[in-house]
């Protein structure tokens, strides 16, 4: 019920039209209700033979037609607006507080489940707010005003054609109740077999190599097996309810006739007064049963409200404070003083994580280029990702020029640290547009000499046009490399005091990698620079080298203190070392490879 | 189906789920007030093509209405309950009528009861016959097409691997799913109304001709302007309802690349500029969106306006030749009943014509995947190897990736491996090193037959591989990919993949030998913790590790390991390489590895270069011969010492 009150807080700005809609829907209703009284009037008519009558109702029945037109054209027009706009004003609360959630947020959501109440849910709360909320108050209001007129005909008749109203809502309400889980289990087990086909076609090369197409088939088939059983559940709840709620009028009718009859026979009712019950009988067919579609409506509408509130309920974590500091100026030093940091588990996790980083400390100068080196999980993106408040620490603090970062303006603190991550996702835009994503009002030139220094210049001149080509998602598709080129100008141009540079070259290959070098060697002057790389070439940029394992500082020194001194080091540094010897690692062959 | 359309095809394709379901809904928005005499127009149009056999999908249907062949008894009995329910569902207003005429004007009670119970009858025959109907039509159409979607599935499974790698998989999961369902649709509503609507439209226009010729054809009159209505309507809706398909598109798509893209949006604090784009692209959206809504509003009314001026001319011409005697008032009454029936069949019939055309396109689409021959299927009197000692031979093998059979039509820079001769006699180690590119990997496929070479043979046990069954050959292989691929399922599950047969005791045991006990024994669930889809619950690491102990149970007399160990980190290639030796040991392997280390101790190395082998030998063969190999080994002697 809080759900269902806080819902149609929604139509609060539209309550003027939507007292309008309901209103201009009643007074239609006046209108479809009176047509069957005009009828049972002309039959009376055609009774006593009274032709000249038979004109003037004729004409009041057509313009009682007329008229319901004109008000429900106008009525549709306000409820359709009302509609789209707390359409837009849902995706524009929801879409909004996304972009206020902290990225742990995102971490431990599925996107399919977030895009599903985006758009799934949405829609249903927006056609019940917006039509489903009209059409109660219109199939209610049809039912009470024709009750009225039938009991004022005759009440012992209008009690026995209403009779079975009541069962039909109950019937279509209770189907709505049966029949929405068995529906969504359908969905459900059909998301299954998506998974279940999902897996086979991307699996097949395993499924080949090890003969087991039998085995696969047999699984697919149990799976297929399960959506066949549910759909046939599901279909034998339609097959059994939905007739039963045509029956049930129908049944009522035959009676008003069985006893109507009885009273024209008797001359205690006029024929034309019983046409009037036959004809609202059929008419009332309709809204009865549409009674019940609504209610599933309110139903399906409330609990996609929950789902929705549950986002938009949820305060970010990371918001910048109401009076924050200035960012003072500086070189972009960056101190962690007993820095924690443990991610949120996953929802349904039994366990807490484990810190991704355990009690760090430790300072990095003004305009340091500094490596952070360790195996995969030891917590160096976490490390980075702190600098940027992307997450806040459990415990400790992250300091960026003297400053906790915490206490200052989130986007300007964000303005000044720019990423390269090694999935360099890419927006649908221009490539001009992408690499002059943090500063929009960058020129044409600013653009292409930052592209110049990642090396990126070259290829974006021969996409088809040039630097106005479309990539992304739903644009150009550019190899791993390119895209991580493209973000890597992307940083150079947003001019950051730190730079941090996540596996950054991982895509591209060694003869482009030392050509990028060069750039980024110019680019990181007067910034402090973080680098996070397995190729101990990209590595030999850094001042500094950091060794970090399970979340915790092991070492720091340079290439050769650390070849010295510290093991750990030296075994990363044996095995990384092979491959940048021979292995001209052109990502565009290896992701071609991985698919296979 | 037009160029335009089959994009819009092709791009929700790729789409995911939830885009499928906004568009979806979209496309039902519009199914319901899409002009509808067009669109029955237009669909009796298509079917009457069809039937003439002028459309080229003829045999597509036939083939599809094959698919029902099993299930006749039971679309029989469908047919049978449907003209009960479309008979029951004509009579009562005509009953009504009767009842009126017959009964009660003339005061014969027994006349009156027995039209009500006739009434009463009619209406529960129609109730049963309704529920007969939706069940067997839900049954088989349901039935039928499970079975497409595993005939599909089985048809996937026999597609050769470069199919999959020229085909995006959103695709052709989209073809088991989506476009099954699709077709579901037409077959389970598209036939049921097409019969029980026309149906009751025909028997509506006999029954009002046979109570009264002159009425009946007043009453049609209102028909030209209902048509005329669907014409406005057409003229001033053309183009609104796909405007409105697009616009949510751009703000699903929009959102969609939000999500994936928020680690960028946070890093750069971009999202006020997001918010701001949104805004715009969902205003777009509403501004379009108000058109639909002017022409809704402006539709169903009209409609319903026709159906008043229906009552009006019933009443007005009908009263007046009741009164002079020539019609009785239980026929008036039994019109305004008729009238009220009129326009559902019509509704009905119209939202058929998208559900057909999707449906069709569906058929076109599968019928595309199904008319794709696979093109490596056993050869007739392919032979069983029986248990091979594991001797492979490449016989001056050409291959290239080019799809193409005839060795001539290959570019020449699209020769992949260029005349590749080479034996490994059974049990040997063979590691092979090369840029990549060079053709390592698919030196390993051409092995495991994933693909034939355009020119040349590869043999196994002297067997030419385009005479071995498939499987027969793949059950003694095991390979060990780079990224370790797991299915959804337990641990076990997965270790157990190749043979399911094993004991446990076997599937520990080879979870042992890799170095995998430990990792494994730390999951919240041990051996049996599930692994989730495509194995997301582990690292790539365990992945990896999981992925090893597979190729090693499955008991495999040829290995391979291709980039096996690359995505994985030092501790667990360090591991890994603990369990090679095992691993490795009796019986034949091919390694393309990077690490020196494990390519060392190979019993041949093979260097390739451009798809040639440039270099073939031992380690210290190698070294010594000074080539291309020495000098690799070199320079990783001089790193490693720096």
């Amino acid at each position: 019920m809080r759900t269902f009150r806080r819902l149609m807080g929604f139509l609060r700005p539209y309550r003027v039209q939507l007292w309008g809609s309901l209103l201009l829907a009643w007074a239609a209703i006046g209108m479809s209700v009176v047509i069957p009284l005009l009828i049972s009037r002309g039959i009376n008519a055609i009774e006593d033979g009274n032709k000249p009558n038979l004109l003037p109702l004729a004409l009041t029945i057509l313009g009682a037609g007329v008229l319901r037109l004109g008000l429900t054209v106008v009525r549709r027009l306000v409820a359709g607006k009302v509609s789209l706009g707390v359409e837009f004003d849902l995706r524009q609360l929801f879409y909004a507080h996304l972009q206020k959630l902290e990225l742990g947020f995102f971490d431990t959501q599925q996107t399919g489940q977030l895009m599903s109440r985006a758009t799934v849910d949405l829609q249903s709360i927006r056609f019940f707010l917006g039509y489903g909320l009209v059409f109660i108050t219109q199939s209610l209001l049809t039912i009470v005003l024709a009750a009225v007129v039938m009991f004022a005909l005759n009440p012992l008749l209008a009690l026995l054609g209403l009779l079975p109203a009541p069962f039909v809502v109950w019937i279509a309400a209770r189907y709505n109740r049966v029949s929405r889980p068995a529906v969504q289990e359908v969905a459900q087990r059909v998301a299954e077999l998506t998974a279940e086909a999902e897996e086979n076609v991307s699996g097949i090369r395993i499924v080949k190599a090890f003969a087991r197409e039998e085995f696969q088939l047999h699984r697919f088939q149990r799976v297929v097996k399960r959506v066949f059983d549910q759909s046939i559940y599901s279909t034998r709840l339609q097959a059994f309810y939905s007739p039963l709620i045509g029956l049930l009028p129908q049944l009522g009718i035959a009676l008003v006739l069985l006893i109507g009859g009885r009273m024209v026979i008797e001359g205690n009712l006029s024929l034309g007064n019983l046409t009037a019950f036959y004809t609202y009988l059929l008419m009332l067919a309709g809204p009865t049963r549409m009674l019940g579609v609504a209610m599933g409506m309110a139903q399906r509408a409330v609990a996609s409200g929950n789902r929705m509130f549950e986002i938009i309920d949820r305060e970010p974590t990371i918001q910048s404070p109401p009076e924050p500091a200035r960012l003072p100026a500086g070189g972009g030093r960056v101190e962690l003083r007993d820095v924690t940091l443990r991610y949120a588990a996953a929802p349904g996790a039994e366990h807490e994580a484990v810190p991704a980083l355990h009690d760090v400390s430790l300072a990095v100068e003004a305009g340091r280029t500094v490596a952070l080196v360790g195996p995969s999980g030891s917590g160096k993106t976490s490390l980075v990702a702190l600098v940027a408040r992307l997450y806040d620490p459990s415990a400790g603090t992250v300091l960026v020029d003297g400053v906790d970062v915490r206490d200052v303006d989130v986007e300007k603190l964000r303005a000044e640290v720019a990423f390269v991550a090694d999935d360099s996702f890419l927006f649908t835009a221009s490539v001009a547009a992408n690499i002059a994503y943090a500063r929009g009002s960058a020129t044409r030139e600013e653009v292409e000499a930052a592209a110049r220094l990642a090396q990126a210049d070259a290829f974006i001149q021969e996409l088809p046009d040039g630097y106005d080509t479309r990539v992304g998602e739903r644009g150009l598709t550019l190899s791993g490399g390119q895209r991580q080129r493209v973000a890597i100008a992307r940083a150079l141009l947003a001019d950051p005091r730190i730079l941090i540079l996540d596996d950054a070259t991982s895509s591209v290959d060694a003869t482009t990698e030392a050509s990028i070098k060069a750039g980024l060697r110019e680019a990181m002057a007067g910034r402090t620079t973080f680098i996070i790389a397995h190729r101990l070439s990209t590595v030999s940029l850094a001042d500094e080298i950091i060794v970090l394992d399970h979340g915790a500082v092991v070492d720091r020194g340079t290439h050769e203190e650390l070849m010295e001194g510290c093991g750990f080091y030296r075994e990363i540094a044996d095995h990384g070392l092979a491959d940048s010897v021979y292995l001209q690692r052109d990502l565009e062959e290896r992701e071609e490879m991985a698919r296979l | 189906m037009s160029e335009e359309r089959k994009a819009e095809e092709e791009r929700r394709d790729g789409a995911g789920p939830e885009r499928e379901d906004a568009a979806r809904a979209e496309d039902a928005d519009e199914a319901r007030v899409q002009n509808p005499l067009q669109n029955i127009a237009l669909l009796f149009g298509a079917l009457w093509r069809l039937v003439r056999g002028q459309d080229q999908r003829g045999r597509k249907v036939r083939w599809m209405i094959g698919l029902l062949r099993p299930y006749r008894g039971r679309m029989a009995l469908m047919f049978a309950a449907l003209l009960v329910e479309t008979g029951a569902g004509l009579a009562p207003p005509y009953l009504a009528g009767r009842a009126i005429d017959a009964g009660i004007r003339t005061g014969d009670l027994s006349a009156l009861d027995w039209t009500v119970a006739a009434f009463a009858a009619a209406a529960i025959l129609y109730t049963a016959g309704t529920a007969a109907e939706t069940y067997l039509v839900g049954w088989v159409g349901t039935r039928a097409l499970q079975d497409l979607r595993e005939r599909i599935f089985v048809h996937l499974q026999g597609m050769p691997i470069g199919f999959f790698t020229r085909n995006n998989p959103g695709v052709l999961i989209s073809r088991m799913t989506n476009d099954v369902e699709a077709l579901q649709q037409l077959v389970t509503t598209g036939v049921v109304t097409i019969f029980s609507s026309s149906l009751t439209l025909i028997g509506v226009v006999v029954i009002l001709l046979a109570l009264d010729v002159k009425l009946a054809l007043i009453t049609f009159l209102t028909f030209p302007l209902l048509a005329l209505a669907s014409l406005i309507f057409r003229i001033a809706s053309s183009g609104a309802y796909k405007a409105t398909r697009e616009r949510i598109a751009a703000v699903t798509a929009y959102l969609q690349e939000s999500i994936s893209g928020m680690r960028v949006v946070r890093s750069f604090g971009q999202e006020t500029r997001h918010v701001d784009e949104m805004t715009e692209l969902n205003e777009a959206n509403r501004a379009v969106n108000m058109t639909t809504v002017y022409l809704n509003a402006a539709y169903f009314p009209a409609v319903e306006l026709l159906a008043a001026m229906g009552t009006a001319v019933i009443l007005l011409y009908g009263g007046s030749q009741a009164i002079n005697g020539a019609l009785e008032v239980g026929v008036v009454v039994a019109f305004i009943g008729y009238l009220a029936t009129f326009f559902e069949p019509i509704q009905e019939l119209s939202q058929l014509y998208t559900t057909y055309q999707q449906g069709m396109a569906a058929l076109d689409k599968i019928f595309d995947l199904l008319d794709t021959a696979p093109t490596m299927v056993d050869a007739p009197g392919a032979i069983d190897p029986g248990t091979i000692s594991g001797e492979i031979e490449l016989d001056d093998v050409w291959f290239s990736y080019a799809d193409e059979g005839d060795p001539e039509k290959v570019p020449k820079d699209g020769w992949v491996l260029e005349g590749v001769d080479l034996h490994v006699p059974p049990g040997q180690t063979l590691a092979l090193v090369g840029a990549t590119g060079a053709g390592k990997s698919t030196f390993a496929k051409l092995v495991a037959r994933f693909y034939d070479p355009q020119k040349g043979r590869v043999l196994v046990d002297g067997h030419d591989l385009r005479g071995v069954q498939q499987t027969a050959l793949r059950r003694q292989l095991g390979i060990v990919p780079q990224e370790g691929f797991l299915f959804s399922g337990s641990v076990r599950e997965n270790v157990a993949f190749g043979r399911p047969a094993a004991s446990l005791e076997e599937i520990e045991e080879a979870i042992a030998t890799v170095g995998a006990t430990e990792f494994v024994a730390g999951l919240p669930d041990g051996i049996e913790t599930q692994v989730g889809e495509r194995g997301v619950q582990l690292s790539a690491g365990q992945r990896q590790l999981v992925a090893f102990a597979r190729a090693l149970l499955a008991q495999p007399r040829i290995l391979i390991l291709d980039e096996a160990t690359s995505n994985v980190d030092v501790r667990t290639e360090k591991t890994i390489e603990k369990g090679l030796e095992r691993l490795l040991h009796g019986r034949t392997a091919i390694v393309i590895a990077h690490r020196l280390s494990t390519i060392r101790r190979a019993g041949k190395i093979v260097v390739l270069e451009g798809g040639k082998i440039v270099e073939q030998g031992t380690h210290e063969e190698l070294i010594a011969a000074r080539g291309v190999y020495a000098r690799l080994y070199g320079a990783w002697e001089e790193s490693a010492a720096a």
